[in-house]
């Protein structure tokens, strides 16, 4: 197999013009003004500062982007950050509003725990067939709330496929980040098998909370309980519980990507991520490997923090279906093999084009969804800063 | 004519059950299934075992509501060591089996086109049985409902015969599963299913455990 170093190594594309940049970066300027700024939203200055901060933030990522035609790199940043920030703001939240992290059971049977989109898989029949919700979480007082966001996960995840665990995963970026730290990976040896780990994970779970009439994933197994809400717990089996959470959390989203750089609890856990892997058959935006250019050099397949890529997928010249978008290949290869795709399109169609109507589409989700994470957690620090 | 009632009554409990009975039977059965090789055959072989031993666990309980009067009115203390005892070695059959099916995945499974002679073997019926009558002896909503009226009927051959109406009932629910044998099997498909099986095993194994020692399933 031919290896990085003795390959004829492409001229990499020169950064745009600075002009240029800008004019393709206003529209998301505009659409983070809009989304940070429209009347009556802010009522205090930390909350104005928090926002201006995010807006800034993610205008200028998205300018980078457009400069120098990576992805990967500049969205890293936001994905980190919104991934550092979550449980800031949340945890900020839950202490005013119920004085603890913990959540009793009286409270989940009354409707009173935040909602989160891991169980959207198990509420979507139950909800459409019987109006009732399994999952005892609301925003809002009523279902309204939970309906507004599974219709908003749902036009997304139409448009997006798996890249809502790219760009809109509150979850991830922690481990992102964590698989960023080192510089190389002790453990570079992985069993593919592994990757079939989130679809065993979600048929066991489905299974489980139709058996038990309860959300088992959120029960028994979710890692990021430990920096969410744990549970409140008031015997042996309750901390048991707890100590499941802290566990995974400690192993999945902090130890394993430290050693092998990859995002481990996605790639091999998450049963979300799993159910979101089927709507890349329906999102017209996808990786390809373009066979004219590509020499086999596997860079892609290291690169990739979610081992979408594997050798008999290169050579088919697609990535797999648990491709989430992230743009690590497409940034990587020396070739510019890894292109953004249109479904429907020829390959060679300008797959520059191709990358900025996904990262339109992609980045004013991050703005609208995770923009408004990372103001929440901003106005958290600004308050305790103050 | 009161026969005739009962069996009427014990196949409706059964056929208005059996959503629920499939409900939770599902953990077991479904990866279970997924992880036998393809074919309808083989997966109605799998029921034929899995239900026939489900009967046998349904009787067993018919004898022992009978016997005790009415089993379902246990003390709670006896009724939890009971089902932390099936789940414990529901767990240990459940891993066995998820074990057992790594061989299963043969030639249609070969990443090379290469026929692997003797690499696939049918597995025989008994882990499909034993997880058929553990499953039987789970003490589930229906079932008790079933087993509080079984006990009140005046005779042991009664209590059998209403048991046997009530799975003829809720083994309607279970013939759609021959179907999963239309489902193409591969790795991916085999590994899910052992590693979903393995999942599952140690979720009862730690309710088992947690029911043995005497505490509740949940720390809320």
């Amino acid at each position: 197999m031919a290896t990085n170093a003795r390959l004829p190594r492409l001229a990499p594309a020169p950064p745009r013009s600075i002009v240029r940049s800008l004019l393709l970066t206003l529209p998301i300027a505009v659409w983070s003004l809009l989304m940070f700024f429209h009347p009556g939203t802010h009522t205090d200055p930390k909350s104005r500062i928090a926002a201006a901060m995010t807006a800034l933030f993610m205008t200028a990522l998205f300018f980078m982007m457009m400069r120098t035609g990576k992805t990967y790199r500049w969205r890293r940043w936001f994905f980190v950050t919104l991934g550092i920030l979550f449980p800031v703001g949340f945890i900020y939240n839950m202490v005013i509003a119920r004085g603890t992290m913990g959540i009793p059971i009286e409270e989940m049977i009354a409707g009173r725990t935040p909602f989160c989109f891991m169980p959207i898989p198990l509420l979507i029949l139950p909800a459409a067939l019987t109006k009732t919700l399994v999952f005892p979480g609301s925003i809002l007082s009523s279902g309204r709330g939970i309906a507004a966001m599974v219709g908003l996960w749902l036009a997304i995840t139409l448009v997006l496929g798996k890249g809502w665990c790219a760009y809109a995963c509150f979850f991830g970026g922690i481990e992102e980040g964590m698989a960023a730290v080192p510089s190389r990976a002790k453990i570079r040896k992985i069993d593919p098998r592994w990757r079939y780990g989130p679809w065993a994970v979600l048929l066991a779970m489905v299974l489980l909370s139709l058996a038990l009439f309860e959300p088992a994933y959120c029960m028994w197994l979710c890692p990021f309980k430990a920096v969410s809400e744990y549970v409140a717990a008031r015997n042996t089996v309750g901390l048991v519980q707890n100590g499941i959470f802290v566990l995974l959390f400690a192993a999945l989203v902090i130890t394993l990507p430290l050693l092998t750089r990859k995002r481990t609890q996605c790639s091999f856990f998450c049963p979300f991520g799993a159910f979101q892997s089927l709507f890349n058959k329906i999102s017209i935006f996808e990786v390809k490997i373009d066979q004219t250019r590509c020499k086999s050099c596997t860079v892609c397949q290291t690169a990739c923090p979610n081992m979408s890529l594997s050798k008999e997928s290169i050579a088919r010249g697609e990535t797999l279906l648990t491709c989430m978008k992230c743009g690590a290949c497409v940034d990587a290869c020396p070739r510019q093999a890894a292109v953004w795709h249109i479904k429907g399109t020829e390959l060679a169609w300008k797959p520059e084009r191709a990358r900025l109507m996904f990262l339109y589409s992609a980045w004013a989700l991050a703005v609208m969804f995770g923009g408004s994470i990372i103001a929440q957690g901003l106005v958290t620090i600004l308050h305790f800063l103050a | 004519m009161v026969a005739f009632v009962v069996f009427g009554e014990a196949l409706t409990l059964g056929l208005v059950s059996g959503p629920a009975c499939i409900a939770a039977c599902g953990p077991v059965l479904v990866p279970s299934l997924l992880s036998e090789r393809a074919g309808v055959r083989s997966h109605a072989r799998y029921l034929s075992a899995f239900l026939g031993a489900r009967l046998l666990g349904y009787l067993l309980f018919a004898v022992a509501a009978w016997e005790l009067g009415a089993l379902a009115s246990l003390l709670p203390a006896p009724r939890m060591f009971l089902m932390g005892a099936v789940n414990v070695l529901l767990a240990c059959v459940l891993l066995w089996y998820a074990y057992s099916a790594k061989h299963i995945c043969g030639p249609s499974c070969s990443e090379s086109k290469l026929v692997q002679i003797g690499a696939t073997k049918n597995r025989g019926v008994g882990g499909a049985a034993a997880l058929g009558l553990l499953t039987g002896l789970s003490l589930c909503p229906p079932f008790v409902a079933a087993g509080v009226r079984a006990a009140e009927l005046g005779s042991l051959a009664a209590a059998l015969f209403f048991f046997g109406a009530f799975f003829v009932g809720t083994s309607v629910w279970f013939m759609p599963f021959v179907g999963m044998g239309c489902i193409a099997r591969n790795q991916a498909v085999i590994t899910v299913a052992r590693m979903a099986m393995a999942l599952i095993a140690l979720y009862y194994l730690s309710m088992g455990i947690a029911m043995l020692l005497g505490r509740k399933g949940y720390g809320y």
